[in-house]
């Protein structure tokens, strides 16, 4: 085999190799990106307010009622988060 | 002497009867002969009666014998604010028998009756989340908060929504909202930080991530969001640095463990200088 036809097919080689060694290191770097993307979840939806006696939601003694009306978090019975106790 | 007995006898059978009721007495007594004020009366005290069986049953966790209740209740009529109440009931075992359609059906029906009925459109969104229906709970969310604007429950409902369908500015004011009236609710920062994130407001994201740690340290969530954050932002050390935090906070969460391991491990570390 003459030089002159083993350095063109050397470059060439090499040249493939570069290009599929590029291709999985972005393809890497995408899935890790998708991966990240993908763990930034939302929190947890609030769980289900309690049953409610037949003397209706009217009145302050509906805890239900009045947890769906609270401005304030605690009461309003909101995930207390996946690092409570 | 027989005739004591037989006294005697007859008033042991109806004393047992009475003990072995299990209702308590009506007061006052109903002063009618009226054959159908009678048996509205008698309804009346069933549907009473069954509420109290069947928010026994929820309150022990039989969600099957509440269904049961609270269909029969349904069955008799109830006037309102009885039969959305009944309704708001029955939906809550079907939710925790996993039977989403069927809470969610009730809930509807229940809202449509009592047209601000706050716990029914709060737990509607909640099982609409369970389902899957985005559609149905941003409708209802949106109802909520117009029937009351400050409900920190109405707000985080509609900021969780707004996330899972990717509507990332209405996250950001709902949240942001919340946090006005409850700036030491940690969850909340998280939150916002997400809708700053995918908005591209990196450096509010940051603000709010540093914000829920502060408030809860141990918030590995909280802290693998920082490490992606501060990743958009080129700090690619101090996001090495987060992640490796993030494994070690997260042991509870197998999931998020790895996924903050290979993040760090994606991150090449610094060349010391000898």
């Amino acid at each position: 085999m003459s030089r002159t036809f083993v350095r063109p097919v050397l470059v060439a080689a090499l040249l493939a190799l570069l290009l599929i060694c590029g291709r999985f290191a972005v393809a890497g770097a995408a899935s890790l990106e998708d991966a990240l993307t993908g763990a930034l979840v939302p929190s947890a939806a609030p769980s289900l307010l309690g049953p409610i006696t037949s003397a209706g939601r009217v009145g302050w003694e509906c805890k239900p009622e009045r947890s769906a009306g609270s401005a304030g978090w605690h009461e309003a019975e909101l995930p207390r988060g996946p690092f409570a106790p | 002497m027989r005739l004591l007995l037989a006294v005697t006898i007859i008033w042991g059978l109806v004393a047992a009867r009475a003990g072995a009721q299990t209702y308590s007495p009506q007061r006052p007594l109903p002063s009618t002969t009226s054959v159908p004020a009678l048996r509205a009366l008698a309804t009346q005290r069933e549907i009473e009666e069954r509420f109290k069986i069947g928010i026994d049953a929820e309150s022990r966790g039989d969600w099957i014998s509440a269904v049961a209740e609270f269909k029969r209740i349904l069955e008799l009529n109830p006037p309102e604010p009885k039969g959305s109440t009944a309704r708001y009931d029955l939906a809550i075992a079907y939710a925790n028998l996993a039977r989403y359609d069927d809470a969610a059906r009730e809930l509807r029906v229940a809202i449509a009756l009592d047209p601000d009925f706050l716990a029914a459109m709060a737990n509607l969104v909640s099982v609409d989340l369970s389902r899957g229906d985005l559609g149905e709970a941003r409708r209802i969310a949106d109802r909520y908060i117009a029937t009351d604007p400050d409900s920190a429950r109405a707000l985080y409902s509609r900021g969780i929504v707004a996330l899972q369908a990717g509507d990332a500015v209405t996250a950001r004011e709902d949240f942001g909202k919340l946090l006005r009236n409850n700036p030491s609710y940690a969850v909340a920062h998280y939150d916002l930080a997400l809708a700053e994130e995918r908005l591209g407001r990196y450096d509010s994201a940051e603000r709010e991530l540093r914000a829920a740690l502060s408030l809860a340290p141990a918030y590995a969530r909280a802290r693998f969001a920082l490490g992606v954050v501060l990743l958009r932002e080129g700090a690619h050390d101090a996001a090495r640095v987060e992640f490796q935090r993030a494994t070690v906070e997260a042991a509870g969460d197998p999931a998020l463990q790895n996924i903050a391991a290979s993040a760090r491990d994606s991150i090449p570390v610094p060349e010391r200088r000898l």
